[in-house]
């Protein structure tokens, strides 16, 4: 058999448990099937974590998985996917975040890292090339992330280990606590952090010395140097250098899709006083970069006065900033970064703690909820200290942060009030970005493998409001109109498969998605520099559409079916008030048929056909349908 | 990980010529690299002879180099490593150095200039100061 380059061909096998540790080979036909990093993962937890796991018992495996790409100088690729069946929804967990974890993996020698078991005492792990160590974490039990990190790379005597690391919040089960890297790289959603300090782990720490080689060194080059020159000829290039994502937050307003007040509104009136525009004039100094990144679009950003002088950090990007903005009715900037950099300390998911928030706070204002449900405090649209506060409650699982730690829907089934206000998908808080004003983005909430979020599907393209693009790409004018219904289910599925490939390859998402760079001719190409493995732009898809059903059986397996595939029940029956997205609604059915019809999935149950997953080399799954 | 391709054709940043210093929390970056300064202390230190400067770059024969490290001890940037018992040192890629021209901020330059003593850590501090950051 020829060498695989780009792959180390290697998964390190940690046993908390037994303090025990072992590699196993990732084979070509795996590689093949699921290309990396997400895919990989998929497949794992498909194979080793049953249904009725507890997602917090020593049965749940906390799976780090990289891509082929990753540890090279291809643009972007610098990320993980880390994956378990999560706390939050009971279903997949999965969340990917970039900065330099991803490639220390690599030179240690792994595609993949498995944690499993559960540690008697509090450890964190320590992989340095092909020894793992298991160190003590008592010192750093309970602490913050960036305390946590300090210690780790002091007590090593090595700057360069890189962590991924889970905080206090996490540590106390709360149950979205995230991972992060590089103290503010969060892989925060469905609860992966929760998972972590549930074996009684508080970071997973590594170094490597070893390289990583690709198979066509020329070709290889060749292609990095064509895509960094197209990244800079980009026409997103300067925003993103400017802003980041949080250049969305003006686009979102203006388009009347950003949420705003628990997604009462779309537009908020004081969108410029919370805006990337803002932070980039007034409170960035540096940007900073992922691994390998041509674009840095991350910005370091230092508070010069007023009552957070001193606060300093690196970030925030769009969903956060959006979140302890518009989506609680805050229109105090530097409140907001006060507040994310506590979320990113403590080690909380942004978006959850939104959700959860925001939720309160509407059903506070509706007087459904009163001081005495709350502790004292008062929960009115934009009580920047009351966020605080109740961040830091949250965290300590203390008085109504804890009726909020383990999400909206629990916090709805416990003070048995609010559970129609929630904005949830299958236990997962929404993400910023308000479906009456994005059809397709509504469809990809209400069937994304790990629960309510844009991640697995993000089909930016409906944002060109230019029907061409959708006749010529998906045979449907109105696929690409972002008010329409139509044609979406056939939008969602390719976007999905897409990324798909995307997060096994594990470049960034951002850049080669959104900026169009690497569709599946060219990741296919992409795929064959780097390892030498042949694959046909077809054969890229069926991957990425062999992924997406795959955790669509993980949810399937744990009881997933049609009737979870929904959306709150405000965005199929009240239109937005005002902006450039009132006056229509979600036809979520009309776009779930032809969903389920372009992915060969049962349209009455939502679950994929016997023949489907044949068809997808997914056999071995045909005896897990109900 | 452009220098490791540079010289190995494989990516590997133990390899690299330049080592990033980085503070994730203040969100500081700072490259440590040969400033081929004048005196080089690392070259008179050699006890074999095996760092020479020739065309303008400092070099190093890795048939004459022993992996003692005293190069590495004496250089006053911490600008030289060891990996696999021998030392590594910036050779300006020949006079078009692939980081500068790889470099995505622009921060990387390659032109004449003073020598200058400045640590990773008086750069932090002086960044911190302009920021207004204390602590």
């Amino acid at each position: 058999m020829a060498k695989i380059y780009g792959y180390t061909g290697k998964a390190l096998r940690v046993n908390l448990t037994d303090q025990a540790y072992a590699t196993e080979r990732i084979n070509e036909a795996e590689m093949r099937g699921y290309l990396g990093g997400r895919g990989f993962n998929a497949k794992r937890l498909y194979d080793e974590v049953g249904a009725g796991v507890d997602p917090m018992g020593p049965g749940n495996k906390l799976i780090f998985g990289t891509g082929p790409l990753v540890g090279t100088m291809f643009p972007t690729a610098s990320r993980f996917n880390v994956s378990a069946k999560s706390p939050h929804t009971g279903i997949l967990g999965d969340s990917n975040a970039g900065g330099h974890f991803a490639p220390e993996m690599k030179f240690a020698g792994y595609d993949q890292i498995i944690l499993e078991g559960r540690s008697r005492s509090p450890v964190y792990v320590y992989v340095k090339d092909d020894r793992v160590e298991f160190r003590d974490a008592s010192a750093i039990k309970g602490r913050t992330v960036f305390e946590a990190d300090g210690f780790i790379k002091s007590e090593l005597g090595d700057r360069r280990v890189q962590t991924v690391i889970c905080g206090p919040a996490a540590e106390k089960g709360v149950r979205y606590g995230g991972l992060f890297a590089n103290q503010v790289r969060a892989a925060s959603r469905t609860g992966m952090g929760t998972v972590m300090a549930s074996k009684n782990v508080k970071a997973l720490a590594v170094r490597g010395t070893g390289h990583v080689e690709v198979a066509e060194p020329d070709e290889f080059e060749r292609m990095v140097l064509e895509l960094e020159q197209e990244i800079r000829e980009h026409e997103q290039y300067p925003g993103r250098m400017l802003m980041g994502t949080t250049r969305i937050l003006m686009m979102a307003n203006d388009a009347g899709f950003l949420p705003t007040r628990n997604y009462t509104s779309g537009v908020y009136e004081d969108a410029y006083m919370v805006s990337g525009e803002r932070l980039a004039e007034e409170y960035n100094v540096k940007n900073r970069g992922c691994f390998a990144c041509t674009i840095p679009c991350s910005r370091v950003y230092s508070i010069r006065e007023g009552p957070h002088k001193g606060l300093h950090g690196e970030g925030p990007e769009y969903e956060a900033l959006g979140s302890f903005t518009s989506r609680i009715g805050n229109n105090d900037l530097e409140l907001a970064l006060k507040a994310i950099d506590l979320c990113n300390q403590l080690g909380l998911d942004i978006l959850t703690v939104a959700g959860c928030v925001g939720w309160a706070m509407e059903l506070y204002e509706a007087g459904e909820l009163t001081v005495e449900d709350t502790g004292g405090l008062e929960l009115t649209w934009g009580n920047g200290e009351a966020l605080l506060t109740l961040i830091r409650l949250i965290a300590d699982r203390e008085g109504f942060g804890d009726v909020l730690a383990d999400g909206s829907v629990e916090a709805a089934k416990r003070l048995g009030k609010g559970m129609d206000r929630t904005i949830q998908v299958k236990r997962m808080d929404l993400i910023m970005a308000d479906p009456r004003g994005l059809k397709g983005f509504g469809l990809g909430y209400a069937v994304a493998s790990r629960g309510g979020d844009h991640l697995r599907s993000e089909p930016f393209l409906e944002l060109s409001d230019d029907p061409e693009i959708g006749e010529r790409m998906f045979g449907v004018p109105e696929s690409t109109l972002r008010l329409a219904d139509r044609g979406k289910g056939r939008l969602v599925s390719y976007f999905e498969d897409w990324n798909a490939v995307i997060d096994s390859l594990e470049p960034c998402k951002n850049i080669m998605q959104n900026m169009m760079l690497l569709p599946f001719e060219r990741a296919a190409e992409a795929l064959e520099v780097a390892t030498g493995l042949r694959a046909t732009p077809e054969e890229m898809r069926e991957a990425g559409a062999r992924i997406v059903t795959l955790e669509r059986m993980f949810g399937v397996r744990e009881g997933v079916s049609r009737a979870d595939d929904s959306l709150p029940s405000r965005f199929r029956d009240t239109p937005l008030r005002e902006g450039a997205s009132s006056g229509t609604v979600v036809d979520l059915d009309l776009m779930l048929d032809e969903y389920y019809a372009e992915r060969g999935w049962d349209a009455a149950t939502g679950h994929p056909t016997p023949d489907t997953l044949q068809r997808l080399g997914l056999g071995f799954a045909v005896t897990d349908l109900p | 990980m452009v220098c490791s391709f540079q010289h190995t054709k494989k990516f590997s940043p133990e390899t690299s010529r330049v080592t990033v210093i980085k503070d994730d929390r203040l969100g500081l970056d700072y490259p440590l690299m040969c400033r081929q300064c004048s005196d080089c202390p690392p070259l008179k230190a050699c006890p074999t002879q095996a760092i020479n400067r020739e065309g303008g770059s400092i070099t190093v024969d890795w048939q004459a180099c022993i992996g003692c490290g005293a190069c590495v001890e004496e250089c006053r940037y911490d600008a030289v490593k060891l990996y696999d018992g021998k030392a590594l040192i910036c050779d300006l890629c020949g006079g078009d150095p692939q980081c500068v021209a790889r470099c995505p901020t622009g921060a990387l330059n390659y032109s004449e200039a003073p020598e200058f003593s400045e640590t990773p850590w008086d750069a932090f501090n002086r960044l911190k100061e302009e920021w207004g950051i204390h602590g």
